[in-house]
Formats: C-alpha cells, structure tokens, sequence
C-alpha cells in the first residue's frame, strides 16, 4: 500500500499533494474507515505526522472516522431534494433498515447516512449506494434497493 | 423553445465521450489551431467573446487569464474547478458526462493561453462516474498526443464544498485541510505551490472551443449583451421536468420553468424561486418574468450565481428551508474565520427555535442582525453564501416568519414539503468528540 | 543593504511614513493607533486573516471592511480603524460578538484572567450584554494533551495560533485542527501527548486560557506576581526569558523575545525545568562527613572553616572540577582562590573552547537569513541547543539548503570541505551567505570549523558564520573566566590533594569521579543530594541559575545578564567563595557587580556592568590571528559501528527533578542510518540488541534519514557502558 500511494504521488510536484488519494487507498484497505493505524501508513508513505493525516481525513466527508457497513446508503437531503420527498425516502431507509441517520445495522450491513447536495438536484431524490448514484429514488423504491444490498452480501 | 447546443453541441446525437465521435464534430480542430496562435490572440478572443466564468461569481474569463503573469521564473498551472457543490447545482456533471473530451480542449487551448505547462482537474470525490468518463477520455486524448506535452492530472476531492472556493481548492489540491487562503495575494500572483495559478470552472472551459470556433464577437452575439453567450441552467425542486437545458443568457425565469420544465407539477402554485444555488437570494413567484442575465438578476435583487434554477412551490415552510439552507452552511464552513464559524451556528439554532414557535418577535431582528454580521466579515463568500439567503427569506416572507411566532409554531402543522428534514450537521449531534449542533 | 523605499499612509487622519510593504497593524502602531488582533502574529509566518479581528475601512478598496493584517503599506493609503469609521467599529463588534458566542464567561477562575488579549478587547469594545440565548459549545475540559500542557477547548477561539506555530515553527506536525466548522478543534493525533522539544511555545501564544501551562493553572493571579528578567542557564544558546514569581516562588518561565538570540521561542526545558528549585532531594545545609556517621548536616561557619582546613591540607595540590554552569563571575572568584590564593593553576574545565570561531561572530537570528548552511557532527543540534534547531528551520523555508555532514568524523570533513576539490566546499565558498556549524565532540572548541571557514574565504564575507555549539551554558564565559584570574601555571598535582567539584554536572560526569578515587579528599557544591553524597568529604549547596546575579556568554559569545529571580534557600557560592578567600589572603567580592567591575577590563574590554543590557548586543568579530586545526582524533577501528553518544536535551540533573518532563525523556532507542538499517534488516520500531565487548543492552530501532552510515547514535543515558564500536542486530 505504501508504494502504491508513493505511485500516486508521483504525478504531483509535491507528495503531500497525494494525501487524498492515499487516505482514500487507506480507507478502501481497512474496511471502508480509518483506524489510527491507516493514518500512521499514509503518514509513513507521504513522510507527515498521523496527527496531519487525521487532520486532513477529518475535514472531508468522505473520509470516515468510525466503522461503517459493508454498504453506504447515503442519502442527499439538501433543498431540491428534500422538497421532492427526501425526508419520505429516508424514514422508508429508517424503517427497512432499523436504524438511524449516521447508524449502521447490528449485523454491520449497512450504514446510513444523509449528504449535502450530491448534484442530481433535477433528479431528486439522489440517493448514492456504495459511491454509485440512483436518480430519483422514491419511498416505495427502498425496499428494493435494501433487498439488492441484502442479496449482494 | 430556445434550447440552443453549444456547449453541448453534437451530443444528442453521438457519443461525445469517444474521441472518435468528437473528431467528427470538429472536435480538437480548434486546439489545432489555438496552439498555431499566440496566446495573446487567444486572450484577445475571450475577451471578444465576453465569457464571464461559469462557476458563480461572473468574472470576465479573458481578464483573470490576463492578470497571469507573462513570463514566470516558477511553472504556471491551470486548475479545472470541478468541484460542483453549490445547492441545486449539477450541470458540469452533464458537460462532463456528455462532452468530456470538450472539457479537455477547453482546458488545453486555455493552458495554452497562459502559457501553462499543467494542469488539474479538481473533481468533487462523490463524482465518481463523471471521474471515470473524464478519466477515459483523457487516456485517449493522451494516446492520441493531443496533449502536446502538457501535464494533466485529474484529483478527486473528498466531499467539502469549500474546496470549491478557488484558494481552498488551491490548499485542498496541495494536500491541506481545504480552507480558503487571504487574498491578496492572487492566485494569479501567488496561487498552486505558490505559482501563478490561473481557476476557471468547468463550463467556462467547456465554452473556449466554441469560442474559438465561433469567434468571440459572433460568440457575443449570443445572450444578451451583460451576459453572453449560453448557459446549461440546472432545474430543480417542484417542477414536472427538472434537468440541465442549455439556453442562451437571458432565458426567462418562466420559458425556463413552464415552457421547457412544465410547470409546477400536481396543479400546486410557485411560491418562490431560488435563481442562482443556494447562495443568492430568493425570489417571490411574482418575479417569475426575470430575465436570466447578470444585470436583470441584479437588478430583481438576486444574481444567477451557478445557474441553477430551485422551483419552491406552496407547500414549502420558508422557515424550513431558511433552517435548512443555514444547516447546509454550517456544515461546510471551514471554520477558520470566526463570523461564518460562529454565525452559521447561531443561524441555526435561532431558526429552529422561530420553526419551533418558541421565539419571540426581536429574535427575527436578531437573526437579520446575525445575518448583517456575518456579511462582508468573512475570510470567503461562503459567510455571505450563509447570511444573504437567510437574510432574503425573511424580507421577503417576513409574514410567515412572524406566523411561527404569534402562533407559537409552524402553520404549516407538519404538512410542508420540508418537515424536520434531517440535515448531515443532525448527525453529529451527541456524538462524543463532534457535539451538538444546536 | 540598500535603503527601503518610505511610503505615506494616514490611519484615521494621522500620517506616517514606513517603509513599503510593512504590514498595516504595525504602520498603524506607527501612527500610535493600536488594531486589535487575535490570530496575527507574524511569527507564525504569513498573516491568515482568520479571526477578522482587524477590520479596518480602506479608501480605494472593495466597500467593505478590510482584514488588516493581510495588507501591507502603500503609497498614499488612506485607513479607517474602528476610531473613526463606523464600517469598522461596526465589523469589530460583530467579530468580538461572534467569538464570545461560544466562549465561557469564566474569567475569574481562568488562569489567563488579568493577562487575556480577549478580556482585553471584550472591555474596551464588548457590548457589556450577551445576545446568545442557547447552549454553548462544551467539551470536556480541561484536557492534558501532554503532562505540561492542558487545553480546555471552550475556551479556545480556534485562531490557529498553536497550530501554525506547530506546524510552520517547530515544523513538528503533532498540534493540528481537526473536524471543519463550528466542530473544529485542537488536537493530538489520538491520546498521544504532544511532544515537541517546543510545545510550550503554544501556552503563551494562545491568546485566550485555552492553553495553559499544567504547572502554572490555579498558581498564582497576575496582580500577584512578580516578573525578572533575566536569562535561561540550561543550554549554551541563553534564551531571554521572563521569570514569574509569587512570594519568592518561581511560577513559570516566559520568553522575553530576543529578535537576534532566540526570536521569542523558548525549549520545554528552560520553560518547565524550574521545578528543580524545589526538588526533594534539593540541599540547603552544608555536609561534612564525620567518622563512622558519614555526612552530616553543618552549620556555615563550621564548613567554611572545614573547607579552609582541606584546602590547607591539600597544599597546593588541588584539582578543580567546573561545570560550564557558573556565572563568570562565580567561576572568577574560584579561579581567584585556587591560582592567586592556593597556587592551584589545574582545572578539569567544563570543555574546551577554542576563541577561534569569534572571527566568524553572527547573531544566531542571521542563520534564518543564511544561504547554504553545513553542520557538521554527531549531535542532533535540536539536543545541544534547541533553539539552533527553530533557527535552521526558519532557513530551510526561506529557500536555504541546510546539510548535514561529518557524522562520526567531523574534523575529517572540514578538511575536506576545505579541499581543492570538494563540491560543497566550492559551493560554501560562492556563496555570499554561508554558514558552518560544529554540532557534536571532538570539535577542539571550534578550532577545527573555524579553520576551514578560514580556508573557505568566510572571512572577507560578513554575512557568513561559524558557530560552534558548547556542552554546557556558560562554557564560554567560565573557561575565560578561569583564565583571566591568573597568568601564571603550575604542574599537575600527583597525587591529588583535595579535589574541587564545582556543581551537579562536574560531580555527575565520570572523569571528575574516577579523579575523585585518586583524591585524598573531595570538596563538592551542588544542588542535589545524588549528586556527590557518598563520595564527597564536605558538601557545600548550589544554587541555580534562577538564584543568581551575574553574566554568562552564550554560543555566539554574546555576553548576557543572569537576575537573580528568587532567594535561594541558601548563601549563593560567591558568598562563601568571597568568605573563603579572604582566609587566603584573596580579595574576592561577595557582589557579581563587583567582579564583574574587576574581569571586564581583562575580558570584556572594560564594559560597565550596568551596560550588559536587558538585550545584549553582540560584539563584533574579533580578529584571530592565523589558525591552524589541530590534528583529528583518531577514530576507533573496528568492525561493527561507531557509536555515537550523545547527551539528550531532557536529560541532567535538573530535568531528572521535573515529574512533568519524565515524558520527554529520550526513549530507550538506537538511530540507524537506512543504509545500515537494510543491511542489517532492521526495522523502525524492531527490538534490537547493541553489543560491544561483553556489554549488551536492547534498545528499539529508529531509523534516521539525517544519519550517515557505519554509525549508531544512542542518548548518553542508554548507552551507558557500551564501547566506542558496536554490534546491532535484531533482538
Ligand atoms: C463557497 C464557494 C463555493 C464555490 N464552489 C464552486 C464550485 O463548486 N465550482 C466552481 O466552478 N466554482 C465555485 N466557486 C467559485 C470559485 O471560487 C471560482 O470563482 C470559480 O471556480 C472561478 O471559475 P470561473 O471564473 O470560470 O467561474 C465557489 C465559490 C465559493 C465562495
Ligand atoms: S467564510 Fe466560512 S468558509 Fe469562508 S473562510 Fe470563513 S469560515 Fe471558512
Ligand atoms: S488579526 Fe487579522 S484576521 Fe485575525
């Protein structure tokens, strides 16, 4: 992992430059988050303190700081969505799921969570599945999506 | 109705993402013959053409290129703002979608103009299909040589809207935590790695190949004289056919909402429109006759900012969306300065408690007076992207701001198209190291 | 130099003149207007314009208020502060409105209470009345994020002061911002402390009580204390510093910001080792050993009377130990009493120091100007003397090449770096702006540096330098000292009469002990009871540089002025030193202002003691006749690696009495070079065992970019027993 993120850096005139991409090879690598230790691997790969990387990780959404579940449901509630039913689409998540916003179900399945704007505004509600976005998605379509994640496990 | 294809020329009926298809619209022609030029007769085209960037804040495209620097000791670089955040925003998804290989031509013949030997492409991290299409077509633009020696490398963020911001796009892409930099001094002067740095967005990249093929003046007749040229409006919230349209500047509010989007749907009234993203202020539904030009917007008291159009028909709580619209902000302030940091926040929890019904009349004058602080305070605009809205909704819908408080609670009664929607800042609430949000 | 271009700017109608581009909160400081700032501090680099504290109303510029701590001097700028534009006033309320916002009213049991810039501003331009209306932000609090530090996060108003210094200072990444927004907040990377050599830095930057120094909180109020200006006598670098006290109690030590010695950053050492003062096993009554009964407490006057009888006995044949930690004026009046009073002409002297480098004499601050700059040694120069370290930092981000070279061989390399042929050397040569640095022993004092910036051309360069880095504090002043009191020489004493230990690092130092052995009698003055207890014949307590009068030189010879900041519980040296002599017929004053009187004209040129100055000037470069390196030592053969011992800056006896610096204590480790570490197929962090000669100890592994090959370098305290030539392979 630690050459494939020195790999990435090379494109950059400067290695910090590849933090993003290597915090991102991390969080593939342990599990869809970042423990300690994947900040102390990018910090050793991009010569930075663990203390730097978890500063940077902390300040982007993408980057989880806690586990997550094999799948992300991640739900964008943001104005042009939410006033075409977001807040349907995400109590019909809740239900079929069991959990709540920014939980993720006890058999580790999946993690829920609402989004800024996801830029599918004209085609609310977006809702993005393991980084790939479904447009519109409406309450009676969530079954569905659940009972897809649920065969893919 | 006046769908026009520039930008977006050819790509209803081919497959623009393959280069092969490009090549058949004339496409890379014009970078043939840009990089036969001087970049100054490039320059002289943008200025011709009057291109303001697309990216919201409306700066004159040949201008900012023109405050780069001539010659350079240290290496100059192009950025590609790519980031697309902006609330109701998602039209540089469909360019980069649709004519990925435009994109690269745009930014290529630009690079050119300036004399820039590299470039980035900054892309939102959540755009990973718009990543991979771009990705794809610059393999083969790079296996075709078309890059003629020039760097070109495509970084993808991790989910901030600040990096959207020009300097924090800068600081995120030099591997830092994305907070926008004081200016002075310029990008231009003092930008990536601390070289000249020239930021357009995607669109306004997008545009220089038909510019170059059109002429800047006959681009410029295009639009109306303040704003030329066309647009690829996004259209969202209440209306039957949301979606990007390309239209030239000066489109109406209504052809755009009724004649090309149908109309607000299930037989319910336009409340109000939010022209421009989240960040400019809003429009009551009388206004729906404004023109989509720079100075008509102005002058109606708002501004078309990214171009996307948000359609609020009369179910909408404006309360509710003032709330949400401020969580949003909050959210994604970096917080380095301290009017948005602490601003935001404050929004916040003043207006759940006037959707709660628990405020009383002076709290909406301290909201404004909130609103008034944070404006022309901050580090970066995202502050007044905060306050100006907010600050909109109240003048304009002053009555049902104070309806929540005489009647101590909203009168929509749970009913409105924006009840308790749960916003990402909710999720931090009780959360041991990122506490409460209100 | 060339003279900066004048520029006229009017601040609320007054005009001044500076010079172009100086920043506009000092152009306003200029015209005697003060703007406030909370995240400005040019220290810290290029203002962020963070907190929006300056706002200021600019003619010309975008109508609305201006951050004017991003904005330089021009020409015929016009400037509004909140004295006289209602744009501004305006602006500055919001910004202190919205920082209060979230910042607990709890001045009166707040540390900083009394001294805060936030309490400050809140009185002068506060509303007097809170609009905030909802829960504040809480965190626990306060937080230890290291034994000497904590952070209570409520207070903090997230101006990025430590964090910058940390990271764009000390350049040591450890204190960072994490989270975005109004969650934003100060940390550690996980419960890890943070462990700067310079972490204290960031209790007196942060401008509110969000940072406080753990020995300092609920200890004293500022109407309460007492400030002494004086310097620190911990390492040879001599760090302005302010020490507070209350009712004759040391509470903490401050910088005093000398732009040219240590730019305002003081060590975590010199900031809380003070604790020594008060250390347990601290001595404050003369020890005489008695038959049988071993040492036993004694009166003064029956140990100066002890002393003048083993000084006697000794005739003549005395032998004294210096520690480099004296004042020169304490060193004096020893070196006045053993060579004018007793003949005893033979020292163990602290180090040696060679007066050859005062040819290539620099302000240390110069070095952050510096275009190429090559240390040479063994020492991290962090360890000898830290603040070298911030300075060679600030070098390196203004664009100089920083090189390190001669690890384990340093005379061998400036002989090299003097050659016809070396590319360094021609590259130290061109340069207008080069600087040599000795860190590490074997250096003859400088000799062999100054030598080869001879050789190099530095001395037609003003601009260029050499520094060589001592052991001790006042090495300097108290090898000058010792050979101003006499001319006059005199054989090694064989055997040894009566030897002389002058302060805890003479007595901890393992040559001054083995000497000890052949003495028929052992004298010793120290602070601490582990010192010399046990092999000492009379043991007469030390003080400590926070309890004395005097002047010390610093690395670059710069002489500087010692204040005594609180009684010592016992008479200070020169005291009994004066007492002493006179039994000797030696006239030696009890007043450093006295001796200092008497040396000065013999090293010092004559200068007046009340002249050494609150910020001591730096003498000019004095000439140095022809030099001539001395031949290097030869270095051990052998197969395996040299070892390369070095004395840690948390270490010595003062540390070892601070429970708040056992964390910054070295760590049981060994530095390799990469090479050697893949030779050897050793990893970061892998158990190792260092051998030499039947000797073994297992230590960690660290692996060192800085390092070169064929050496292992281990903290003094680790290596203990281990031989000059070592095994290392994994545990
Ligand atoms: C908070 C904030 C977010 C922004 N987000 C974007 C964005 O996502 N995409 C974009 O092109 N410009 C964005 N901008 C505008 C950029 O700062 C910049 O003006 C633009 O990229 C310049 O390109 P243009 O001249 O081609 O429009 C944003 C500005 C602010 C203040
Ligand atoms: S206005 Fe907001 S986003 Fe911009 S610098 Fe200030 S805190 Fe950051
Ligand atoms: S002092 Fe200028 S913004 Fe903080």
């Amino acid at each position: 992992m630690i050459d494939e993120i020195r790999r990435v850096a090379e494109q950059y005139p400067v290695a910090r430059s590849a933090i993003l991409p290597a915090l991102r090879i991390a969080q593939e690598r342990h599990g869809g988050w970042l423990p300690p230790e994947a900040f102390e691997e990018v910090g050793e790969a991009l010569d930075l303190t663990p203390a730097y990387c978890k500063a940077v990780a902390s300040f982007y959404d993408m980057f989880h700081l806690e586990p997550v579940g094999r799948h992300l449901v991640e739900l964008c509630t943001n104005v042009s969505c939410a006033l075409v039913g977001a807040q349907q689409v995400l109590e019909a998540f809740e239900e079929e799921l069991g959990v709540r916003p920014g939980e993720t179900t006890e058999d580790g399945a999946v993690t829920l969570r609402t989004i800024e704007c996801a830029g599918g505004c004209g085609w609310g509600t977006v809702v993005v599945v393991d980084h790939r976005y479904r447009e519109p998605v409406r309450a009676e379509d969530v079954p569905g999506i659940v009972q897809e994640l649920r065969d893919a496990d | 109705m006046p769908i026009s294809e520039i930008l977006l020329a050819g790509a209803s009926e081919r497959d623009l993402t393959k280069l092969e298809e490009y090549h058949m619209v004339g496409g890379y022609a014009q970078l043939a013959r840009a990089r036969e030029l001087e970049p100054a007769a490039i320059l002289a085209e943008l200025d011709a053409s009057n291109l303001r960037g697309r990216g919201g804040a409306f700066f004159a495209t040949g201008k900012k290129a023109g405050f780069m620097p001539r010659d350079s000791p240290r290496p100059k670089y192009l950025t590609v703002n790519a980031d697309e955040s902006e609330p109701g925003t998602f039209k540089d998804r469909e360019i980069m979608l649709r004519v990925p290989h435009r994109v690269i031509e745009g930014s290529l013949i630009t690079a050119h103009a300036i004399e820039a030997r590299h470039v980035f492409i900054y892309i939102r991290g959540e755009y990973l299909t718009e990543f991979e299409v771009l990705r794809a077509a610059l393999d083969e633009a790079r296996e075709a040589e078309l890059l003629g020696g020039v760097t070109l490398v495509l970084h993808r963020g991790a989910g901030a809207y600040i990096c959207g911001e020009e300097t924090g796009l800068l600081e995120s892409l030099e591997g830092k935590r994305g907070q926008p930099r004081a200016k002075p001094p310029y990008p231009a002067i003092t930008g990536l790695y601390g070289a000249p740095t020239l930021i357009n967005n995607v669109e306004t990249m997008a545009t220089v190949p038909k510019i170059m093929e059109l002429g800047g003046e006959e681009y410029a007749k295009l639009g109306t004289p303040d704003s030329t040229g066309t647009r690829v409006f996004s259209l969202s919230g209440n209306v039957v056919r949301g979606g990007n349209y390309e239209l030239p500047n000066g489109t109406t509010l209504r052809e755009l909402i009724y004649d090309i989007g149908g109309g607000v749907p299930d037989g319910r009234e336009l409340k109000a429109i939010i022209p421009g993203g989240s960040s400019v202020q809003i429009l009551t539904a009388d206004q729906v006759d404004t023109p989509l030009s720079y100075d008509a917007m102005r002058e109606a008291g708002s501004s078309v900012g990214s171009g996307a159009i948000i359609v609020i028909d009369d179910r909408a709580c404006i309360v509710q969306l003032g709330l949400r619209v401020a969580q949003f902000y909050m959210h994604e302030s970096c917080g380095k300065c301290t009017p948005c940091r602490e601003g935001t926040r404050w929004m916040v929890q003043l207006l759940n408690r006037i959707e709660d019904g628990d405020a009383e009349e002076d709290e909406l004058d301290l909201l404004l007076d909130v609103c008034d602080r944070i404006l022309g305070h901050c580090l970066c605009p995202l502050g007044d992207a905060a306050a100006m809205p907010i600050a909109s909704y109240v003048d304009k819908f002053r009555d049902e701001f104070r309806e929540h408080v005489r009647a101590g609670r909203c009168p929509y009664g749970g009913e409105s198209s924006l009840e308790r929607v749960f916003a990402p800042v909710d999720q931090h609430r009780g959360h041991p190291t990122v506490e409460v949000a209100t | 130099m060339s003279v900066p271009e004048l520029v006229t700017v009017s601040v609320d109608g007054r005009e001044v003149q500076v010079p172009k581009g100086t920043g506009l909160v000092e152009t306003a400081l200029a015209a005697g207007i003060e703007i406030p700032v909370f995240c400005y501090e040019p220290r810290l680099g290029p203002a962020i314009g963070a907190c929006r504290m300056c706002l200021v109303e600019v003619e010309g510029m975008p109508p609305k208020p201006q951050a004017a701590c991003t904005l330089t001097a021009q020409d015929g700028m016009v400037v509004k502060t909140a004295l006289t534009s209602q744009l501004a006033r305006n602006a500055q309320n919001a910004t202190l409105e919205f920082i209060l916002v979230n910042h607990p009213l709890d001045c009166p049991v707040c540390d900083k209470g009394g001294e805060c810039p936030l309490q400050d501003l809140t009185f002068r331009f506060g509303p007097g009345r809170t609009r905030m209306t909802f829960p504040k932000r809480t965190f626990d609090k306060p937080i230890p994020i290291s034994p000497t530090i904590s952070l209570d996060r409520e207070r903090c108003i997230l101006c990025y002061r430590c964090t910058r210094f940390s990271e764009s200072v000390a350049e040591d990444g450890e204190l960072v911002a994490v989270n975005r927004g109004a969650q934003s907040m100060i940390a550690t990377f996980e419960d890890e402390p943070y462990r700067g050599r310079f972490s204290g830095n960031v209790t007196e930057l942060c401008p509110v009580g969000a940072l406080l120094p753990t020995t300092y909180r609920f200890e004293a109020r500022p109407w309460e204390i007492q400030t002494v200006p004086t310097v620190c006598g911990l390492c040879p670098v001599g760090c302005n510093v302010n020490v507070t006290t209350r009712e004759g109690k040391v509470k903490r030590v401050l910088s005093r910001n000398h732009p040219d010695v240590d730019g305002g950053w003081i060590c975590d050492k010199g900031r809380f080792a003070f604790g020594h003062l008060g250390a347990r096993d601290r001595i404050v009554d003369p020890l005489r050993r008695q038959r049988r009964r071993g040492l036993q407490p004694a009166g003064w006057d029956e140990a100066v009377d002890e002393a003048e009888r083993l000084l006697r006995a000794a005739q003549g044949r005395i032998v004294t130990a210096l520690s480099g930690s004296e004042t020169v004026e304490q060193a004096y009046g020893l070196a006045k009493l053993m060579r004018t009073g007793l003949g005893a002409h033979t020292a163990v002297l602290p180090e040696e120091i060679s007066d050859a480098v005062d040819g290539f004499r620099l302000p240390l601050s110069a070095i952050a100007g510096a275009e190429l700059i090559v240390v040479v040694g063994d020492d991290p120069v962090e360890e000898r003397a830290p603040i070298v370290d911030l300075w060679l930092r600030a070098a390196r981000r203004n664009g100089a090449e920083v090189v390190t070279t001669g690890v384990g061989g340093g005379a061998k390399a400036c002989r090299q770096l003097a050659g016809e042929d070396d590319e360094l050397g021609r590259r130290l040569r061109e340069s207008d702006r080069p600087v040599l640095i000795w860190s590490g022993s074997g250096g003859a004092g400088g000799a062999h540096v100054a030598a080869c910036a001879e050789r190099l051309g530095f001395g037609s360069k003003p601009d260029s330098g050499v520094f060589y880095l001592p052991l001790t504090p006042n090495g300097r002043g108290v090898v000058e000292a010792w050979s101003a009191a006499s001319d006059d020489e005199g054989p090694d004493p064989d055997p040894i009469g009566l030897l002389f230990v002058s302060g805890d690092e003479a007595a901890s130092d393992p040559s001054v002990r083995s000497l000890a052995e052949r003495a028929d009698a052992v004298i010793a003055t120290t602070m601490f009871q582990g010192s010399a207890v046990g092999w000492a014949d009379l043991v007469l307590p030390g003080t400590s540089y926070l309890e004395r009068d005097g002047t010390f030189v610093n690395l670059e010879g710069r002489l500087q002025r010692l204040r005594r900041a609180v009684v010592p519980p016992t008479p200070d040296e020169l005291a009994w030193i004066s007492q002493l002599a006179g039994r000797f017929g030696v006239e030696v004053s009890p007043y450093p202002s006295v001796v200092f009187g008497e040396l000065s004209e013999r090293i010092f040129g004559g200068l007046p003691y009340g002249e050494v100055g609150e910020r001591a000037a730096l003498r000019g470069r004095e000439p140095t006749g022809e030099l001539r390196a001395p031949a290097p030592a030869a270095t051990p053969k052998g197969r395996g690696l040299r070892l390369v011992r070095y004395r840690p800056l948390f270490s010595g006896a003062a540390v070892e009495r601070v429970p708040e610096l056992a964390f910054q204590r070295p760590a049981a480790e060994v530095q390799l070079s990469p090479q050697d570490a893949r030779r050897l197929r050793i990893k970061a962090g892998d158990e190792v065992d260092v051998r030499s000669n039947g000797t073994s100890r297992r230590l960690r592994a660290r692996i060192d970019k800085g390092l070169v090959a064929g050496v292992a370098r281990i903290a003094d305290e680790h290596a203990e027993e281990l031989q000059a030539t070592v095994e290392v392979a994994r545990a």
